[in-house]
Formats: structure tokens, sequence, C-alpha cells
């Protein structure tokens, strides 16, 4: 069963939040940001491209036109493969655990995997960057002491969606947690 | 000195006059020193006085010095704002170790850190109309 719904995240820009339940105990959530939009590309060409130009009429340097080429294809492949992210997915299967795979716009994706074991709950927090934001996160338990937290791992750190997304997220969530925990808690 | 001053000139009065007086006092001085030509202050007597230079130059420093000073503390703020991964962000040593006292009836109950699991719970999984509305 899938679900398909549009949310805004913290700066103003769009997301498309996909729900996809394939049993009960198994959910998944991928979160997709607008592709590399043709007008920002453009922009910041045009404008690196007139920088080199204005540079090359002040030293009459022809290396800076050819190096101002070189930097705009290595800078794109490089924001392409290291920095945008394109979809972010949480899936979740009882009794097994979370995985978190973010997938680039050039293709790679690099996943997290946190076993069921480790994890003791599904929050969200508030945290200040740049203003206040909520942010979803999972609270790892701690091998020493059985009601601790030993670590905080952050979920959608890209996408950063708003309070909406992340409320229905959450409910999804606890709903898989909550049905974990009576499991584990009756032999 | 606060709570036991009823009268109208307690001591912070005197010494903020002084102050001010003092300052308009050595403001008056500066101007003096600044304006007055140095063969004038040679002929009063007073031949060892620093030179005019000094006059335009320190306004000069104090204001760069307060246009930096603004930029460096925004830069410390945003130093010094924890990243969203720490534990600290969610509780630390004091509310670990916080004892429980036992709930009384018709009591307030005692002040103390909930949780966050139980935080969430109340306001995301309980009142449903509260944020959907948004």
């Amino acid at each position: 069963m899938e679900e398909e719904q549009s949310f805004l995240d913290i700066c103003g820009g769009s997301l498309t939040l996909q729900r996809r339940y394939y049993s009960p105990s198994c959910r998944e959530f991928c979160l997709s940001s607008p592709p590399l939009s043709l007008r920002s590309l453009t922009a910041v060409t045009c404008t690196v491209w007139l920088a080199a130009y204005g540079f090359f009429t002040l030293c009459e340097n022809s290396m800076i036109l050819s190096a101002a080429i070189f930097i705009t294809l290595l800078g794109l492949l490089g924001y392409l493969h290291f920095v945008k992210i394109d979809q972010e997915a949480l899936l979740i299967i009882d009794s097994l655990g979370i995985q978190m795979t973010s997938s680039y716009a050039s293709g790679k994706e690099s996943t997290t995997f946190i076993e069921m074991d480790k994890v003791k709950d599904i929050v969200i927090n508030e945290a200040i960057y740049m203003k206040v934001i909520y942010y979803l996160c999972i609270l790892l338990k701690d091998p020493v002491e059985p009601h601790g937290i030993s670590q905080v791992v952050p979920v959608f750190q890209s996408a950063k969606p708003r309070l909406d997304c992340l409320i229905e997220v959450y409910r999804s969530c606890q709903e898989i947690l909550a049905h974990q925990k009576a499991t584990s808690t009756s032999p | 000195m606060v709570e036991n001053s009823q009268s109208p000139f307690p001591e912070g009065v005197i010494y903020g006059f002084v102050i001010f007086l003092s300052a308009k006092f050595v403001s008056i001085l500066y101007l003096v020193w600044t304006f007055i030509p140095e063969s004038w202050l040679i002929c009063l007597g007073l031949i060892y006085l620093p030179q005019k230079y000094w006059a335009v130059i320190l306004p000069v420093y104090l204001f760069i010095t307060i246009v930096i000073s603004n930029v460096l503390l925004f830069l410390i703020n945003m130093m010094t704002t924890s990243p969203l991964d720490p534990i600290h962000t969610i509780t630390d040593n004091y509310a670990k170790n916080q004892q429980q006292k036992k709930y009384q009836e018709e009591a307030i109950a005692t002040l103390r850190d909930i949780p966050i699991s139980e935080v969430n719970q109340m306001f995301f999984l309980a009142a449903k109309e509260l944020y959907t509305k948004n």
C-alpha cells in the first residue's frame, strides 16, 4: 500500500513523502527533494563565467577562462556526488531494525542500519539551527544503564522536513515500536 | 545594598556622580589638547605631551574595536551552538540523577525533568487535533 503527500521543508522548499506499508510490521518512508533545477545551474554557471571573463579583461591571461570552465565542471560533479541528496528513506522492520538510506544525485547511495535491540525510542526533538527546528531522531540504549541513552542519531538531516511531516512519520513509527515492545516483554 | 537602603541617596548615586564629573573633565581636557596649537602649549610650559597624531588615531581604534567585537560575538555564538548530534540536547547528568518523590493525592507534583519520550507521547500521540490543523 503506497501513499504520497507533499510537505514543506524548513526553508520553504517542497518535499514529497511516500509511505509504503509492506506489512503490519514493516514500513518505509521516503522523503524526496526536488532535483537540481536548470535555473539555479544556469545562474551559477553564468556568474562564474562572467566573473572569469571580467578577470580576463583585467589581466589578459587566457588561462583564467579555461580554469573557470574546469572549475565549473568539477564543482558540478562534486556537488552532485557528495552534496545533493535526492531521496532519504527510513525503513522500519519490527524486531529486526531500522535502516536509513540516502541517495545522492549522481546515483551514490549510503546506508546505515541500526539493530532493534539498540533502539530505545524514536522522538521529535527541538534544537537551534539558525532558528529553532524540529527534527526526528533515534535514541540508542546504553549497554551499561538500562534506562539511559547512549547516543542520538538524527534522521532526515538533509531534507529537514517541518513538524507536520515529522508527526506523520512519528505516529507510524510509534505504532510499530509499541507493537514491538508488547511482543518483546511477553515471552 | 538594595535591601537596607530606603533613603533617596544610596552610595551608588554618589559614585555615579563622581564618574560623570571626571568623564566631563577628561573630555574637556582632551578637546583642549587637540585644538590648541603646539606653540601655545609650549608657551604655557607643557612641553612633554603626546603627539597630536594620537588625537585622531585613538577614536579610530575604538571604533574598529567595537565593530570587530560585534562580529566576534556573533561568531562566538555560532561556534558554541551545539550540533544536532550530542546527547546533551536530550538529557544530562543532573536529569539522570534526580530523585523521585512519591506521588501524593491533591498535591502539586514536584518539579522534575520529564523524559523526552513521555513529552513526545503527550504532545504528538494524544492531542491529534492540536497540531494537524496547522
